[in-house]
């Protein structure tokens, strides 16, 4: 678009320009993920194109917290016409379009929470828009499916552009060049060997999403975007924050923040040297009193898959390779599976949690992501 | 009258923006210490610094209040001077305050709010800054990014005509990091000419010497605050003539007070920061059901607009204060107080409600708002309360996970014997420790493959009975003990880590004391502090004079080189050459400019009984000093023990393969493994005799915040890196071989 054209839509009130608003003359999206995706970047470069492109006052930020904690990430962007101001500073509840970074977190967090029967979803799958629609319980009558991981492989790019490119399909009034500029302008200078792969990452996030409409009598019930509550108040909770639960971490399901791998034991192999043990940042590793070669000794019983957060230090000690990496969706039953040995009970309501490597600052996280890892 | 000045967009948040006005000032000096959320002022800062978009000198200083002394030092020679900060480092470095106003050195202190520990929380109140209201500073506050940009450039020329530090105040998070439209002078020489050039050189000016910082007494000082104080009557009248002139050249209108919709409000809500948005947003949708509702904010804390506050509010028939921070027990938040005030000097009694908002970063949701109005409409409400408070679930009685770990349960495999003159320590291998229960529970938040857990219960591995744990403020710290969980199996203190070995030696005083009285049952408590190596350097004072004491305990430092707690900003440990969020590389920078700190070397100086460094890669001697160490706490007095913490978030490498990495650190002599047990420096591992010894860029080159060291241009970085750790190594060599040394 041009700088003409940017201007004209300013002149005739940006709101021709954005397809619905809410009763604060505000378009929102809210972008949801898991931290490593780069919806924050992705949120960013929604809210350049905005205000650079398109004329529009905008505003993007996302939900920090100290960046290990376990709450996945989410991303806000709000657009007014720019004869309007952005008076909220708080989340998006109920937005116009939400993205979907990882699909799987729909199965564990409440991430489609205020979808409406007229809102957008932008799904990051595999699946049809169909088949998104029912396994999520969408109430959104638009949606756009798109393989990001799969196109950001083939583009050798990242996910946040592909869903860029898809977020920028489905919204309907970022024209797919406005979102070209804007890449080359806020990722160009910095990273000028990537320029290229992102460009096209983009471009296939437009070009390869797949949509459908749907009538919205039959859509499945919206999710009310409900404020947490907490079980701990200030007529129960302990004076001074003090934790008399000591130990109570235990009952959080580290699972989600695995990236699809995990050690598997091969028991047969194991000479109960422990050095898995020594390595485990999760305690994961069950050792418990037995016999080995006729002597007593403590025995790896098998492993807390629970508390695993998939980093395979224990793989890479190992001197037996009695511990050997694994797909996770190839080994659905997890054998060897032991809860930790010093638990009192285990019928525990165990909370999805992970960690979450993500968002304090900005200014540093993009280097280090295109650093990867090497050894 | 000013022109008005070629502007731009810029698509920013409130710290992009402090620092962009920085930039274009081109301030002398900045004196910083990280904590979030202002940290990203100084990492855009250091950014720029190696594009060369700027000449300020950036100080990384290894505390808030010896940035403040950075900052205090530089304005003495007439500087300009930069600071950034939030919530306890704005406390630690209180005390400086009142020397800067007091003394009239003007300065500029970005304040991001948040509210201050404890419980430690990172995200925006007013907490912090309601401490700085005594301080004899003018103090802004900006309700958006655009305003932070405006108020960095004008806050400067107030201060620096009435010859005081100001203040620019913001919401953390909320305005400190929410991108939103800004305009910006295109061409920085218009802020430049703005501010005007600096004048005076201080102390500096050595042909008209001065003296700063007199010794006095009465009556001189009354006279001294009475100047003060005038100069803050001053800042009345300059202020808005300044504002006036920076609205002539950017068109933007800055006040000490601004009012939506308050003329002929009957209901006033009166709120600082980023939630004055969110109340208008509340108060127009009000007024078109046809309720008489309006909302005040403040511009200008320092001095106070009491006048016209007192003016807008006085025809209202309720105020309402929405604080965000109390001042317990008085009745409300600060400026719940201040506003009482300035309707009494004005014959006003208007009803005045206040309500405590938002703590901790709690949102404040339109809807708040809108309930807020309707609940203060009523006669009967009360005069405080605290909004969005949550009575808890008084049925959840949570189960117990675990059982306590006994003495017993956890002695009996680790043996430490004083033996022909020396310290023999039998049962001390992994195999041999397995059995001993884990005094950390699963289900923490640390990063997939983080070094801290695996140190930690190293650590805990060889030390036998029971443990008391004091973690300093870090990593290790936040993902523990995410309330309401808690990964602690045994007792756990936390305190702000520039005094975590100091209150351990508080309580192992009382542990002795009680003891002593016979007021604790039977049985012996080791007490350990588990600290990252950002705690030991603005802790390292206080935990070298827990060492020179003796108090018995251990100080045990996980070092991962660098602040990762607040997003990676160099340590005094990072490796030389790293890159970091406050040491990038470009034109102008090859990353961190200093050599790592050898903390050991420090800490033996005080002349503990025992020092020593371990490794994970060699968890044998990991496990055999833990042992030693609890000896030592025993039996001696303080002992200190290092080890290298792998990140992987930060150090850019691959979790599974942490433990090499701390091997090639080892091997290369980074991080060699030694003790000073008694005085007497043993080297537990030598690499170059069992031909392990590899050049330090095998370990620097395993890690992306150093792998440019291995690549061209960065020879004479690697280089001197090199010849720094072989000196350190060869002086070692030279230690272990000569027990006099």
């Amino acid at each position: 678009m041009s700088k003409g054209q940017a201007r004209s839509n300013r002149g005739h009130g940006a709101t021709s320009v954005l397809p619905a608003i809410n009763e604060d003359q505000c378009y929102e999206m809210r972008l949801e993920s898991i931290g490593g995706l780069g919806a924050n970047l992705c949120g960013k470069l929604l809210g350049e194109i905005g205000a650079y492109r398109l004329g529009l006052n905008a505003a993007a930020f996302s939900s920090y917290g100290s960046e290990k904690r376990g709450s996945p990430v989410k991303a806000f962007v709000r657009f007014c016409a720019s004869d309007r101001e952005i008076l909220c500073n708080s989340p998006v509840e109920r937005p116009h379009l939400l993205a979907l970074f990882h699909h799987a977190l729909a199965r564990t967090m409440p991430v489609t929470a205020g979808l409406g029967k007229e809102s957008t979803a932008v799904i990051n799958t595999a699946s049809s828009p169909r088949a998104a629609r029912k396994e999520l319980s969408l109430a959104a009558s638009t949606v756009y499916t798109v393989d990001a991981l799969a196109l950001a492989r083939e583009s050798k790019s990242r996910v946040n552009v592909v869903m860029l490119g898809a977020i920028v399909r489905a919204c309907g009034f970022i024209p797919l060049d406005a979102a070209k500029k804007q890449l080359t302008d806020t990722l160009g200078k910095k990273y000028p060997t990537m320029l290229e792969a992102n460009l096209l990452g983009l471009t296939l996030g437009f070009e390869r999403t797949s949509f459908e409409h749907f009538p919205p009598d039959n859509a499945p019930h919206e999710m009310p975007f409900e404020a947490p509550t907490v079980r701990w108040g200030y007529e129960n909770a302990p004076i001074g924050g003090i934790n008399p639960h000591f130990g109570n971490s235990v009952r959080n399901d580290l699972s989600p923040s695995r990236q699809g791998v995990i050690p598997l034991f091969l028991p047969e192999k194991c000479i109960h040297c422990g050095l898995c043990d020594s390595t485990c940042p999760d305690m994961v590793f069950q050792f418990t009193e037995g016999e080995y070669r006729g002597k007593p000794a403590m025995l790896n019983r098998g492993l807390d898959y629970l508390h695993c957060k998939g980093c395979l230090r224990c793989v890479d000690v190992c001197p037996t390779e009695a511990l050997v990496r694994g797909e996770e969706r190839e080994h659905g039953e997890l054998h060897h599976f032991v809860y930790n040995k010093d638990l009192l009970v285990t019928d525990i309501d165990f909370t999805p949690a992970g960690a979450d490597p993500t968002v304090t600052g900005e200014a540093y996280l993009d280097e280090k992501r295109e650093d990867g890892g090497w050894v | 009258m000013m022109e008005k000045a070629k502007q731009h967009l810029l698509f920013e948040s409130g710290n992009e923006l402090a620092a962009f006005a920085a930039k274009q000032i081109n301030y002398h000096v900045m004196g910083y210490y990280p904590i979030t959320p202002s940290t990203q002022i100084a990492e855009y800062l250091d950014e720029m610094r190696v594009r060369g978009e700027h000449d300020i000198a950036l100080v990384p200083a290894e505390g808030e209040h010896s940035a403040a002394g950075i900052c205090y030092g530089a304005a003495t020679g007439g500087g300009r001077v930069f600071n950034a900060t939030s919530a306890n480092g704005l406390l630690y470095a209180l005390e400086q305050l009142p020397v800067q106003s007091g003394t009239r050195m003007p300065m500029v202190l970005n304040l991001a709010c948040r509210t201050v520990s404890g419980p430690l929380s990172i995200k925006g109140d007013h907490s912090d800054l309601m401490y700085t209201l005594n301080t004899g500073w003018l103090i802004f506050f900006a309700t958006t990014p655009q305003e932070v940009y405006d108020l960095n450039i004008t806050a400067l020329r107030i201060a620096e005509q009435v010859r005081l530090p100001a203040i620019v105040a913001f919401d953390g998070f909320f305005t400190s990091h929410q991108k939103q439209n800004a305009q910006v002078f295109t061409d920085d020489r218009a802020v430049r000419d703005f501010v005007g050039e600096p004048t005076g050189n201080g102390v500096l000016d050595v042909e008209h010497p001065i003296t700063v910082g007199s010794y006095m007494n009465e009556p001189d000082l009354l006279n001294n605050k009475y100047q003060l104080h005038l100069a803050m009557e001053k800042a009345r009248e300059v202020i808005p003539a300044v504002f006036a002139e920076y609205r002539a050249l950017s068109s933007r209108t800055l006040s000490p007070i601004t009012t939506c919709l308050a003329e002929d409000a009957d209901l006033l809500l009166v709120v600082l920061g980023s939630a004055y948005h969110t109340a208008r947003s509340a108060a127009m949708k009000l007024r078109e059901q046809g309720k008489r509702v309006g909302v005040v904010t403040l511009g200008v804390l320092r001095p106070f607009p009491a006048d016209e506050l007192a003016e807008a509010c006085k025809n209202a028939h309720t105020v309402i204060v929405a604080d965000r921070q109390d001042s317990y027990g008085a009745g409300g938040g600060n400026l719940s107080l201040e506003l009482r005030a300035a309707l009494q000097a004005a014959g006003a009694s208007t009803r005045v409600l206040s309500r405590v908002f938002g703590l901790g970063g709690r949102d404040f949701f339109e809807r708040d708002a809108l309930a807020l109005f309707a609940e203060c409409e009523r006669q009967d409400a009360p005069k405080l309360d605290y909004l969005g408070k949550q009575a808890g679930d008084t049925d959840f009685h949570p189960p117990a996970y675990f059982a306590p770990i006994r003495e017993q349960d956890a002695s009996g495999l680790t043996l430490c014997r004083e033996e022909g003159g020396g310290l023999t320590v039998k049962g001390a291998t992994v195999r041999e420790t397995l059995a001993r229960p884990k005094r950390l529970a699963p289900g923490h938040g640390a990063c997939p493959g983080c070094g801290i857990p695996v140190n930690v219960n190293l650590l805990l591995r060889g030390i036998e009975g029971n443990v008391v744990l004091l973690f300093q403020t870090g990593c290790g710290m936040v993902v523990t003990t995410a309330y309401p969980s808690t990964a602690f199996k045994v007792p756990y203190v936390h305190n702000l880590f520039q005094n975590g070995a100091a209150t351990l030696a508080g309580l192992v005083t009382l542990y002795h004391q009680k003891r002593a009285r016979g007021e604790l049952p039977e049985g012996d408590i080791t007490f350990v502090m588990v600290s990252g190596d950002g705690g030991m350097d603005i802790g390292m004072g206080s935990a070298l004079a827990t060492a020179l004491r003796g108090d018995r305990l251990i100080l045990f430092e996980y070092d991962n080189g660098g602040y990762m707690n607040t997003g990676y900003q160099l340590s005094y440990s990072t490796p030389m050459g790293a890159k970091s969020a406050t040491s990038h590389l470009g034109e102008h920078g090859f990353g961190k400019r200093f050599f790592h700190k050898d903390m050991p070397r420090i800490m033996a100086a005080t002349g503990m009984p025992y020092v020593a460094t371990a490794a994970e890669s060699n968890p044998n001697d990991f496990i055999k000093k833990a042992a030693k160490a609890q000896y030592y706490a025993k039996n001696g007095g303080t002992a200190y023990l290092k080890c290298l913490s792998a990140c992987p978030l930060n150090w850019g490498d691959v979790p599974s393969t942490e433990r090499r990495v701390i091997a090639a650190a080892v091997d290369s002599c980074y991080f060699p493994l030694y003790e000073v047990e008694r005085g007497i420096t043993t080297l537990n591992y030598d690499p170059e005799q069992s031909g392990k010894k590899r050049p330090v860029t095998d370990f620097l080159g395993m890690m992306g915040r150093t792998r440019h060291l291995t690549g061209e241009g960065y020879g004479e970085v690697a280089r001197a890196i090199q010849d720094e750790v072989d000196r350190r190594f060869r002086r070692l060599q030279l230690l272990s071989a000569h027990p006099e040394l």
